[in-house]
């Protein structure tokens, strides 16, 4: 049971008060929590909801045809099993018996087959019906509970997603709510959507006909909670307050100058979970400026004491990034990126004086023709957040004084920044991209733009890297797509210093101690749902 | 006559700025960079068909000056369109949302007036109690409603447990964000309330008044107050303006719903629909209040209802 030995790993608390003897209490059923959140969903449909923040809520509402283990292997839960014929085309989902939507409609290979047809409707859910859903030619019931889907070439990210896709109830289709969410969005979900109070608050009651949790969940049946509210406080510090003062019983979201607020506290519990999927990236980009000439990328990354920079922003909270994945997906990381390029200022300077930017301004950067040698960072503003403003300054300060190097920081609305994206006018672009999705954000990351490569943000044209990639969407085999995805990996970071990893996002819960069997899904590491969680009214504070 | 044709006069230069107000928002949201099949489609990039039906779902592929003509078409018959992010009707949104914000821009109205009405009466001409209203005045204004927030909070909230964090479930839950955000404009009134108060009460009436042996507090509260009230009221405008958009801030601070967080969700995400029809809506609330403002004005002050003669 890897699940429940992560979980005591996770909550030190938990542990503790396991010898004590309170834990082994058994599981209580009943009470609500109120769960305090940052982010409030940009709409309830999780085909359309592109928010990982979201997924808090929606976890509750929505299951999946499978879930995943901690190595990133196929878990059953709404499908029973699923067959992948030799040639990487066919795909058969057997659905488990006697599950209903929240609706009342049943489940069965009909039902499951609008799901598939309707991410394929561009009208739909375009960047779904552009991107993984792109590749299925056919969908159809072979028997009552057997869904065959077929694509139109091999390509093996699609299992990754058809697992992770949301199930909704045929009905919703034809709602007059279906683009905003809400209640006639009906999914499988351990809970049901109860209200939604625009702006304040969801509230969800349990669903008391649940019978088809994971195969590897905490427990079978319905939720132990009669219910919980989601709020939205996207004031940092009023969800700390919250919390302390026991307005709320669970927050997610806490920076690292607050986790001793709660870490290691009698009466509260701290859990972390590092996010899969693209760290949080300086991308540079290849085609434009400065950057374009491998030296000066070189340069920045010997430049950049990024683990001094991260220990004083986050206080040693964050993990520092290698690679184009996150270091806990088991089945596509590949370590050996790790400490293969180092802070040394003295390279730094080197390389950018053979590259003729010898001479210096008033101000103390590098110029050549006059011109100075600075790389406009551009970041949606929407996108700031975890103190990465702050984590950017930081690296500007190292990039000025190291090597004479202008990081000149731009933050702009999604319009600018969706047009300076689109034209390749910038000197780099820091994004992150979570929770990893099979090798998918890999694709989008590094093909050439014109090719897939919807968020290649440094504008990467490389035939090699077409290939592998190309081979790894090819094959079933994990081993094989790993061993490729490595040499894409030691390509754009080691060898070209296309893109320089900074740190790994993370999820954190922080709670009030009676709140037990809160943690993180195996594998995606997000929030896991509120299936499991119970109250254990004897250890409130 | 003249006084019926001033109001109408000042209807419908309210109207006329009304409508200046939705052409600038159409054509500044529209000459803002980005391309909203972009935003739309998000990480993707759309085949040219997928653009184009993007595009006449959302009827971009007309010309600009169509599309502005039927905006106004719609918007006169209630329709605002749809939301690009929240993919939801506007209108409806919107007008949910609006009630929140009102009762908190109006709980903090409420705030502002009483602190300066009360401040301004009981310190006008008293040197100690000036001075330190006078302080407390400066401090206020100077300070951030943001933080002034998260240290009430902190103090009510966290420590003392009198008021709710956050939300909008109960009469409790406002007074704390009203407070927030009254008392830092309140006390600009407050200050200027307060000299024209000891204007008013070095003024010949003043001393009429009180050679008929009326109280002090009677001359204040009935007679000194009503001269000392036109530049407050005027002021009152400007007060409106500073609520709405204080609203935004107070609103993320204390998660309540409202006009404030939609607003800067859309403008970042270049959120068409919504700016614009929250561009009419503040504007249509800032000039129907500033002209019932105007009118009070008319009221309160024979001397402009005469025309100043």
């Amino acid at each position: 049971m890897p699940r429940r030995r992560d979980l005591l790993k996770l909550f030190p608390a938990a542990a503790l008060l396991a010898v004590g003897g309170r834990a082994f209490a058994a599981p209580a059923k009943g009470g609500t929590i109120t769960f305090g959140i940052e982010s409030e969903p940009t709409t309830l449909n999780p085909h359309l909801n592109g928010q990982a923040k979201a997924r808090v809520i929606l976890r509750n509402l929505y299951d999946t045809l499978l879930a995943r283990d901690a190595q990133g292997g196929f878990v059953p839960w709404l499908a029973e099993g699923y067959e992948v014929s030799s040639d990487g085309l066919v795909y058969d989902f057997t659905l488990r018996p006697g599950i209903r939507f929240h609706d009342g409609v049943p489940l069965d290979a009909a039902a499951l087959a609008a799901t598939f047809e309707a991410v394929r409707d561009v009208a739909y859910a375009p960047s779904l019906a552009e991107g993984p859903a792109a590749a299925i030619a056919a969908v159809e019931a072979t028997g009552p509970l057997v869904l065959r889907i077929t694509l139109s070439r091999p390509y093996a990210p699609f299992l990754g997603f058809a697992a992770g896709l949301e199930i909704l109830s045929p009905a919703a289709y034809a709602s007059d709510q279906l683009k905003a969410g809400g209640p006639a969005v009906a999914g499988t979900g351990p809970f049901i959507l109860d209200a939604y109070a625009k702006g304040q608050e969801i509230r969800l009651r349990r669903n008391p006909d649940y019978q088809w949790a994971p195969a590897d969940a905490a427990h079978q049946g319905p939720a132990l909670l009669e219910g919980a509210t989601f709020r939205f406080l996207g004031e940092s510090a009023v969800r700390i307050g919250a919390l302390s003062s026991g307005q709320v019983d669970v927050i997610e979201g806490i920076s690292g100058n607050d986790v001793s607020l709660f870490r290691d506290v009698p009466g509260f519990s701290y859990a972390r979970a590092l996010n899969t999927g693209t760290p949080y990236t300086l991308f540079l980009n290849a085609q434009h400026g400065p950057t374009a000439d491998l030296a000066v990328r070189k340069a920045l990354f010997a430049a950049l004491d990024i683990d001094g920079v991260l220990a004083s922003v986050y206080r040693g909270e964050r993990q520092r990034a290698w690679g184009i994945s996150g270091p806990t997906e088991a089945d596509f990381y590949d370590a050996s990126i790790e400490r293969s390029f180092a802070f040394d200022p003295a390279e730094a300077n080197r390389l950018l004086d053979g590259a003729g930017w010898t001479a210096r301004d008033a101000d103390g950067f590098r110029t050549k023709d006059g011109k100075r040698l600075s790389i406009e960072v551009v970041q949606s503003q929407a996108t700031v957040r975890d103190q990465r403003d702050v984590l950017l300054l930081a690296l500007q300060a190292q990039a000025r004084q190291n090597a004479g190097i202008l990081l000149d920081l731009q933050y702009v609305d999604l319009g600018t920044y969706s047009a300076r994206r689109k034209g390749g006018d910038y000197g780099s672009i820091p994004n992150s991209r979570t929770p990893a999705n099979d090798g998918l954000d890999i694709e989008y990351h590094y093909l050439p733009i014109d090719r897939g490569g919807s968020i290649n943000y440094a504008r990467i044209n490389d035939p090699e890297v077409v290939e592998w990639l190309a081979a790894a969407a090819a094959t079933q085999d994990t081993a094989t797509r790993k061993a490729l995805y490595a040499q894409v990996q030691d390509l754009a970071i080691r060898q070209k210093a296309y893109a320089l990893p900074l740190y790994v996002p993370e999820d954190q819960i922080a709670a009030g101690a009676h709140v037990q069997g809160l943690g993180f899904r195996p594998y995606l590491a997000q929030p896991d749902s509120l299936h499991s969680v119970w109250l254990d009214e004897g250890a409130r504070i | 006559m003249t006084l019926g044709r001033r109001i109408a006069g000042r209807v419908l230069s309210g109207a006329l700025v009304l409508l200046a107000a939705i052409t600038l928002a159409f054509l500044s949201v529209h000459v803002a960079p980005g391309d909203i099949v972009d935003i739309i489609v998000g990480d993707q990039i759309p085949a040219p068909e997928v653009e184009a039906a993007i595009r006449a779902e959302w009827g971009l592929d007309r010309p600009l000056i169509v599309q502005y003509l039927s905006y106004l078409g719609r918007v006169l018959q209630g329709d605002f369109g749809r939301s690009y992010m929240l993919q939801t009707d506007v209108f409806p949104l919107l007008t949910g949302q609006l009630l929140p914000t009102l009762k908190l821009t109006a709980a903090a109205f409420v705030v502002a007036v009483v602190f300066a009405v009360v401040t301004a009466l009981l310190t006008a001409h008293r040197p100690i109690g000036g001075r330190i209203m006078g302080g407390l005045e400066l401090f206020l204004v100077s300070t951030p409603s943001f933080w002034l927030g998260i240290v009430l909070l902190y103090v009510f909230s966290f420590t003392l447990k009198i008021f709710p964090v956050a939300g909008d479930r109960s009469f409790s839950a406002l007074v704390l964000p009203a407070l927030a955000l009254g008392l830092s404009l309140g006390a600009v009134v407050a200050q200027v309330l307060r000299q024209s108060l000891e204007r008013a009460l070095e003024e010949p009436f003043a001393l009429t008044v009180r050679s008929w042996g009326a109280g002090e507090g009677t001359l204040r509260l009935r007679h000194a107050l009503r001269h000392a009230a036109i530049p407050s009221v005027t002021l009152a405008g400007w007060l409106i303006g500073g609520l709405l958009g204080g609203a935004v801030i107070t609103e993320q601070v204390f998660g309540r719903p409202g006009l404030g967080r939609v607003t800067v969700d859309a403008v970042l995400s270049k959120d068409i629909p919504v700016v614009l029809a929250v561009a009419i809506f503040s504007s249509a609330i800032y000039v129907t209040l500033s002209t019932a403002v105007d009118l009070l004005c008319l009221a309160l002050d024979p001397r402009i209802r005469t025309g100043g003669r």
